[in-house]
């Protein structure tokens, strides 16, 4: 499969919930190309459907209408191919961290100590040597993300998605998961697709950010980022980085405002 | 050294002994109607002597067994597939709501009709019993699951048989186990029943015996092991929940 190749298509996509109250319009007519290797970044407010339009490409979810395809093959349902980071972790709670990123390993079929050793060295990259035989809810909320990204990252997928991975986490917690995902994803050379509503994260850690507006969610403005990579903590102060957070906090604003508005 | 709580507890295990061996000692209320506590530690120490509470108690704890894992295997997983299948619920619970009110003693006639007397019946009492909680405990456990925990076994690509028992079965016990508990807490309760009506042997019998022969301290000894023993398996129930469950939030 060549470089910059598309991986992934979306094409007039759509998705409605029924409900007592009426349809809902989550998603409506999104079109998106994502190149091999590419890191998208999917920005907007909350009720935009960015984590719908997650889901769907999960496989979770079916879109009600549209074409989304991988490699050029329809997409219908979860894969292992493309594997998800949430952002309540989702990490099983009874296993170890080490057998946690083991599971997709052994639901490959791979012999124990094969995947033991995978586990290792990927509980090592997320600098989580040590505690491979703890449990979940002995360490904490960045730990726990770090762990769930090396089990997203242990099957070797094509696509890793995450969902507003660092929502849950303190500000200090998330500047260096940021970067520590920004070089990973750069080693790893993945295609990833991060949801978030954080514009600075968005900006940092992407090659493009999609920005989506609500109720419909579709696509509203598309940023290239060409900013030098592995991206570090200097990237933070560059000036392009700074008038474009500037730039896309004065557009999102009136909508996000509007939002909390409703929300009151 | 001996916590407060456990003082405390063994304080009103205490008192109330006292008070009860105090009203029969002072011949407050008919010996004959009730016996003291110190009786009843005899007839205990006579019956198991004699060999017969070992006997009745091991036939009492075989039928509970039986009855119970008949329960556990028809019982758990209909609840499991109630609660993976919306359809499969919508045909099969409002059979289970409409049996559930009918306490076992009701069954009694029937268990007798269908199974005669003896361990059939008692079987079937208990089953009854145990059934509900257990089909409960499982419907509950995958309803409350958590739709993200089953997705990311999906997404890492878990077969169905590894999502049933690395995902699923562990994540479902926090709330299956407690169920389990009660379910055997009835399973005893119903065991009992079932031996003072349709058996020729166990506990229940030997209370139904001793009363109809005016062994009134061989009533209350039976009826004091049917609550040490129940006691006995909820503990030990608890203990082992405590272990298996350690992982999740409410243990902790």
């Amino acid at each position: 499969m060549p470089h910059n190749a598309t991986h992934i298509e979306i094409s007039n996509l759509s998705k409605i919930y029924k409900s007592a109250r009426g349809d809902v319009h989550a998603l409506s007519d999104v079109n998106l190309k994502i190149k091999r290797g590419e890191f998208i970044s999917l920005l907007g407010p909350s009720g935009c459907g960015k984590s719908t339009l997650l889901g769907i490409i999960s496989g979770f979810h079916k879109p009600t209408s549209g074409v989304l395809l991988q490699n050029g093959r329809e997409i219908t349902g979860p894969d292992v191919s493309r594997t998800v980071v949430f952002q309540d972790y989702a990490l099983f709670g009874w296993m170890t961290l080490q057998q946690n990123v083991e599971f997709g390993l052994k639901a490959k079929g791979m012999g124990k100590a094969e995947r033991a050793e995978i586990a290792r060295d990927l509980l090592h990259k997320v600098r989580l040597t040590g505690f491979e035989n703890k449990l979940p809810h002995e360490i904490s909320g960045g730990m726990k993300q770090r762990c769930s990204i090396a089990r997203a990252l242990a099957p070797d997928p094509e696509i890793l998605l995450m969902d507003e991975p660092f929502g849950a986490l303190d500000a200090q917690t998330r500047v260096m998961l940021q970067e520590e995902i920004a070089r990973l994803s750069h080693e790893a050379g993945k295609t990833v697709i991060f949801v978030t509503h954080g514009i600075d994260e968005a900006v940092f850690l992407a090659d493009r950010v999609v920005v989506m507006s609500p109720r419909p969610g579709r696509v509203r403005e598309e940023v290239v980022v060409d900013l030098p990579r592995p991206r570090t903590a200097a990237v933070r102060t560059d000036p392009w980085f700074v008038s474009t957070v500037k730039d896309l906090w004065e557009t999102l604003k009136p909508e996000w405002q509007k939002e909390e508005e409703e929300k009151a | 050294m001996i916590s407060a709580t456990k003082l405390r507890n063994l304080l009103g295990l205490g008192a109330a002994l006292g008070i009860w061996q105090l009203t029969v000692s002072a011949g407050w209320v008919n010996e004959f109607m009730m016996p003291s506590p110190m009786d009843v530690v005899k007839a205990i120490g006579a019956l198991a002597a004699d060999g017969s509470l070992r006997e009745h108690l091991s036939e009492s704890l075989l039928r509970v067994g039986m009855g119970y894992l008949i329960a556990a295997a028809i019982g758990l997983p209909i609840g499991f597939l109630c609660g993976m299948w919306k359809s499969a619920s919508e045909v099969i619970r409002p059979v289970i709501e409409a049996l559930r009110p009918i306490p076992p003693l009701a069954w009694v006639p029937i268990a007798i009709l269908w199974f005669g007397l003896g361990d059939a019946s008692a079987y079937f009492l208990v089953f009854l019993g145990c059934f509900f909680p257990m089909f409960f405990g499982a419907y509950t456990a995958v309803r409350s699951m958590d739709q993200n925990l089953i997705n990311a076994a999906r997404c890492l690509g878990a077969s169905r048989w590894m999502l049933l028992r690395d995902v699923f079965v562990p994540a479902s016990l926090p709330i299956v186990m407690p169920n389990l508990r009660l379910a055997l807490g009835w399973g005893w309760m119903c065991v009992v029943t079932a031996e003072l009506i349709a058996a020729q042997s166990g506990l229940g019998y030997l209370i139904q015996q001793s009363r109809q022969v005016f062994q009134i301290q061989n009533v209350v000894a039976g009826m004091a092991t049917i609550g040490l023993v129940g006691y006995v398996m909820s503990a030990s129930l608890e203990r082992l929940e405590r272990n298996v469950n350690a992982w999740a939030p409410a243990e902790r």
